[in-house]
């Protein structure tokens, strides 16, 4: 009996060696750690409950019958993350280099099953050599009905993906249809085809890095929602992120003690605005200063960087920020900035946590290039987002809300619940001195009228009274104050009920 | 006494100028810029005029302005502060005019010695030691010779029209004039046009030791003894202090002395300092004089309990001095730190910009001493790129001054400047040195001990005991607070008991907390050899933590990023990674990452516009040359390449805004 038992633990050992001492040693050397140190590091301690451990692949083309090891190049279970539960699968890179047989596929939807019928995140850690070719089709399929379980997925419980080695061809496209996508800088790369690939297609001579590595994909493609410098770095900042999350569409996000006071004024705030309204400043700030403690997770930092977007919380209610940036292109609402705030409205609809909006835009991004790009389109995604969005819906206006953009950014008109406006905002069609000279054409040469002109339209607009006189500003509050009276506003709105007309699903303008 | 006082300046002095203002019960007028429309001088005055542009040159250059603002608003005297019009001899004669009274000396005085010929000229006359050398032009080598050995090795020789460090030489011996002499008078002439040189003696390793003195329009003068400033920056002075560490009583009495004659020769009626140089045998030659207070006059103020502003106000409405010179002692130390916005680690580049945040410690007990601030600035002001970037005068007093520097030190931990860098970690990393401490100071200090920049101080066990404690105490109280959060599959086991190990630097600390009421029992087996107190407040989202480790009191600077706590303590700033042991086994595997070859980057040194870019891709450059050029507080900087290579990429076009570390041009 006993003899029973040690073997147990001795095929245990066996498989958590994965591909050997050997492999493991290169995968150091490459500067990343082994699917289960990073889901030792991702979890709390001692909460890993592996399943599938000795499963192995039922290959026998290319000699593969006598090429076996348990576990088949991935790690799937479960575990904790500060007390909740979630849900786990890890490439093992040391293991036929983590590429995807049938029995591998069926592995990841165990835990995507259980997962969605559980209702609990899953996070994936991608470090993986694609498609298992000795499998052909079984692959291709394995791979399909993950991606199918991605989609079934979304919206539901978070999905998370963490791309710590090389991510190519097929394995690309289950992270791309996850809600947030993290690389590591230098040793992770994705792209839909390799160097080798481009050189032959298009004779096009591009490395792995400078075609899919983290800085290309958080900055340029906007594909990556952050990068981080190390395997280390990333994981402690998923547990992070994970902290903000409800576990699924049917809760509410996690409250935890803040020691922030819920009442904190901030008097600099009342400066942040310069007082020359061509002049920038960091949006950033006041994010930073209003939400707890200064704790803010910010989401694609590096890319469309006139938009911010992130999460915080509010007297320990976690919220999502969206705010313009002066500081990058004026705050200019482009294609980018408008997907990349689309995307983060809409999970956070999905999720009820209610979001928080600093506006201070100047309009949309005039010019061929946009336009061309189809920024009409692109533009109405955040619109919309916003429009079907029925989570708590925060507002204030800091400076600029000029036209078509005002409307977008989580107007009164779309719903919002709590509009506030500081004594700094001008909610206009457009600024002044566009405006006086549209109207006043015939004035055009003549400088001290236009000057007269401009003057009159800034008395009547550049100010947030005329549209707190209609009621599409809820009140106009000191700078200062928005942390309090936010956390007051947020209190009320925690039981607000609002739902959409029955549909199969919407017609976003993809 | 006056009824009103106008104060024609702005910041820091300003403020102070108002505070004895507003002691003295005198009603005060502040006169501001467009950039300074909003600061904390505007606040604190009973009133304020706007006179003009945020140039210095359209507002507080403009005396009719001044004077108009006083008519306005009935000021009859005017307080100049330093800078600006505080030395322009026509601005007292203009107020004159109009009946408002110049706090500050007399006309002639500030004339007699603005000129520094003059000044030299006076000062010989009324029997002040000044720097041995020989007035008149000299011929040639032979007279070179005769001259030096005169006046006694060793000697500069300098050209006539000089200035910047050109034309000048050195020369220890006969022969080093012989080829000193020709040298300099080549380089005169091809920099200058002017090939006249002259001889004076070289001060080795001089100190900057100047005396204050003040005055009343009835003939007296006194000396309020002396302050060292000699730790100085590109002759910008970073620490000021009073007394000296270096003079004695008689020196110090003959200094005081020879500073009162020359006072006197000029009917000197006002607060006023005779800068001197002072060599390593103590003895001492005239430099020139300030007829105005002096940034630096704290700390003759702490070290004499006299209201320096006060004496002057007092002055200029005719009131006798009250006190005589044998009055006059000097108690305990005081020592001033000048809090710029610049920033040490990049060559002490210019870092204006909005005070994100800016905190200063409370006035009062600080450390083993007291502390004073004198600032001009509130959290949310902007430093802007029209003035002098200081932010805030900090200074220390105490008993001695070993505590002074202490009480210095401390205050620099606690005050928080974020949103733009600040020269705290270097002044505090000056404060720590041993020859700082020992009084070895000159005016080279800071080319000998910094000779390649700042990067930052090595550092010693107690500051890592803090770093370390803080650190993990943070982590702690953070981790235990993430276990309470809602959605929990067991309940949490909040036990206050937390291991750790907190890398720092590379170097592995291994820490056990017990939390405790008001702090923790911290246990760091390398670094203590028993477990201690760490009392704190300290609360997760503030950027001060202040506490008590076992006696020793401390604050770090503590800033809670991705990549760990950036932490501060005194000079040495680190990012310290509070993890699990396990964590910590794995960090040790990670191969450390190369750091990016910046010799082949041009990266923006600092926030400004792009005005020109020198190169094209493809363009093969040589080390030196120029590639961009960059505009930032109205000065033009012109980066250069660092090695040879070919232009890979060019990340910026002229007109364009950049952010400090900004890519702009990438070498193959």
């Amino acid at each position: 009996m006993k003899e029973i038992l040690q073997e147990l633990e001795r095929k245990r050992e066996a498989a958590r060696l994965g591909g050997g001492e050997a492999r493991i040693e290169a995968q150091h050397a490459k500067g990343k750690l082994t699917a289960r140190e990073r889901i030792d590091l991702l979890l709390d301690e001692g909460s890993f409950e592996e399943l599938d451990m000795f499963v192995e692949h039922q290959c026998s083309d290319f000699g593969m019958a006598d090429k076996k090891m348990t576990g088949d190049g991935v790690v799937t279970g479960s575990g904790t993350v500060n007390g909740r539960p979630v849900y786990i699968f890890a490439k093992d890179f040391t293991v036929f280099g983590g590429s995807l047989s049938l029995a591998h596929a069926r592995k990841i939807m165990k835990v995507q099953d259980a997962a969605l019928k559980n209702g609990a995140p899953i996070i994936g850690l991608f470090d993986a050599g694609g498609a298992r070719i000795q499998e052909g089709v079984d692959a291709l399929g394995g791979y399909a009905e993950i991606f199918q379980r991605n989609v079934l997925a979304s919206g539901v419980i978070p999905q998370i993906s963490v791309i710590m080695g090389p991510c190519a061809g097929g394995d690309v496209y289950s992270p791309a249809m996850t809600d947030f996508i993290f690389m590591v800088k230098d040793t992770s790369y994705m792209y839909v085809t390799g160097p080798d690939v481009v050189k032959t297609v298009t004779n096009e001579e591009v490395s792995h890095e400078d075609l899919g590595g983290a800085s290309v994909h958080a900055k340029k493609s906007g594909v990556a929602d952050g990068a981080f410098e190390n395997d280390i770095e990333a994981l402690i900042q998923i547990r992070r992120l994970i902290d903000f999350l409800p576990l699924n569409n049917r809760e509410k996000a996690p409250r935890r003690p803040s020691y922030d006071d819920a009442e904190r004024g901030d008097e600099a705030l009342d400066t942040l605005v310069p007082p020359n309204p061509n002049k920038p400043y960091d949006m950033r700030e006041l994010i930073e200063k209003v939400a707890d403690e200064g704790d803010f997770f910010e989401i694609a930092k590096d890319y469309a960087t006139n938009i911010v977007v992130g999460f915080g919380r509010l007297d320990g209610e976690p919220v999502g920020f969206v705010a313009n940036q002066p500081m990058s292109l004026a705050g200019v609402l482009d294609i980018d900035a408008s997907k990349k705030a689309a995307r983060f409205v809409r999970f956070c609809d999905a999720f009820e946590i209610p979001v928080v909006t600093f506006v201070d835009v100047p309009g949309f991004l005039p010019g061929t290039k946009q336009e061309y790009g189809g920024l009409i389109k692109h533009g109405a995604k955040l619109l919309f987002a916003y429009a079907e969005a029925t989570v708590p819906k925060l507002t204030v206006i800091t400076r600029k809300a000029y036209g078509g953009a005002y409307d977008v950014m989580a107007s009164k008109h779309l719903r919002g619940d709590v509009n506030y406006a500081w004594p700094t905002a001008e909610i206009a069609v457009m600024g002044a001195k566009g405006a006086a000279e549209i109207i006043f054409r015939k004035d055009l040469g003549d400088e001290e009228k236009m000057a007269e002109h401009v003057k009159d339209y800034e008395d009547r607009f550049a100010n947030p009274f005329v549209a707190a006189s209609r009621g599409y500003i809820d009140d106009v509050i000191m700078p200062h104050s928005t942390r309090r009276r936010l956390i007051k506003a947020l209190k009320k709105l925690r039981n607000k009920q609002l739902t959409n007309p029955w549909k199969k699903h919407d017609n976003i303008p993809l | 006494m006056f009824h009103k006082i106008l104060i024609a300046n702005r910041g820091e002095i300003a403020v102070r100028v108002i505070k004895t203002c507003q002691r003295l019960g005198i009603p005060t007028v502040a006169v501001y810029s467009d950039a300074d429309a909003d600061s904390l001088a505007v606040e604190m005055a009973d009133e304020a005029i706007h006179i003009g542009g945020s140039l210095p040159s359209e507002s507080y250059l403009m005396m009719d302005r001044i004077i108009a603002a006083c008519v306005a608003t009935g000021a009859d005297a005017v307080h100049p502060g330093f800078g600006f019009l505080s030395e322009n001899a026509a601005f007292p004669k203009a107020l004159a005019e109009k009946g408002i009274v110049f706090i500050g000396p007399n006309p002639h005085a500030i004339a007699a010695m603005g000129d520094k010929l003059e000044s030299k000229k006076l000062a010989a006359e009324a029997g002040v030691n000044t720097v041995p050398g020989y007035r008149g032009e000299i011929e040639d080598a032979d007279q070179a010779v005769t001259v030096a050995s005169d006046i006694g090795f060793p000697v500069m020789i300098k050209a006539s029209a000089g200035g910047g460090g050109k034309g000048m030489r050195i020369a220890r011996s006969v022969d080093e004039v012989r080829e000193g002499f020709q040298a300099a008078r080549n380089e005169a002439k091809s920099s200058f046009g002017d090939d006249r040189i002259l001889i004076e003696k070289f001060v080795e390793k001089p100190r900057h030791i100047e005396i204050q003195v003040l005055g009343d329009k009835h003939g007296h003068v006194v000396y309020l003894n002396e302050r060292e400033c000699s730790v100085q920056r590109r002759n910008q002075k970073v620490l000021e202090e009073a007394p000296s560490p270096f003079l004695d009583a008689k020196t110090r009495k003959a200094m005081g002395e020879q500073a009162v004659a020359l006072s006197k020769a000029v009917d000197y009626d006002s607060a006023g300092t005779v800068e001197f140089i002072v060599d390593p045998d103590k003895n001492f030659y005239f430099l020139e004089m300030n007829t105005r207070l002096q940034v630096e006059h704290p700390v003759t103020e702490l070290t004499h309990a006299i209201d320096l502003v006060e004496q002057m106000i007092r002055s200029a409405a005719g009131e006798p001095l009250a006190f005589q010179q044998r009055d006059i002692q000097i108690q305990g130390w005081a020592v001033e730190a000048r809090l710029y916005a610049e920033d040490p680690y990049r060559g002490f580049l210019p870092s204006i910009g909005r005070l994100k945040r800016y905190v200063e410690p409370k006035e009062g007990p600080m450390g083993p001493g007291h502390l004073r601030i004198d600032s001009g600035v509130r959290e949310g002001d902007e430093i802007s790129m029209f003035y002098d970037p200081m932010i805030a005068k900090v200074i220390g007093q105490g008993a001695t001054r070993e505590a002074a520097i202490d009480a210095l030190a401390s205050a620099l931990d606690r005050l928080h400047v974020d949103g733009l860098q600040a020269n705290a970690p270097f002044l505090s990393a000056v404060l720590d040195e041993e020859d700082f401490r020992t009084g070895r100071i000159h005016t080279g200090y800071i080319e000998e001990h910094f000779p390649e920049g700042f990067n930052g101080t090595v550092p010693r066990e107690n500051q890592l005991r803090y770093l370390v404690a803080a650190s993990a105490f943070a982590q702690t109280v953070e981790a235990e607070r993430a276990a309470q959060i809602e959605g929990r599959l067991i309940p949490a086991r909040v036990t206050g008991e937390r291991q750790w190990v907190v890398i720092l630097n590379g170097q592995h600390f291994p820490v056990e907390v017990s939390l405790l009421p008001h702090g923790a029992e911290i246990w760091m087996p390398n670094l203590s050899s028993e477990r201690v107190m760490l009392t704190t407040d300290w609360t997760p989202g503030q950027h001060l933590f202040e506490g008590k480790l076992g006696a020793e009191g401390f604050a770090v600077q503590i800033h809670n990023r991705t990549e760990g706590y950036s932490v501060r303590h005194r000079g040495y700033s680190a990012t310290a990674l509070v993890c699990t042991q396990k964590v910590a086994a794995l960090h040790a595997r990670l191969p450390e990452k190369e750091p990016v070859d910046t010799a082949k980057l041009v990266l923006s040194p600092m926030p400004g516009l792009i005005v020109a870019v020198n190169v094209a891709v493809g363009d093969e450059v040589k080390a030196g040359s120029p590639i961009v050029t960059v505009e930032a507080m109205k000065m033009e900087n012109v980066l250069r390449a660092e090695v040879d290579g070919i232009v890979k990429t060019v990340a910026c076009k002229a007109g364009d805004s950049v952010a400090a570390d900004e890519l702009l041009v990438e070498f193959e």
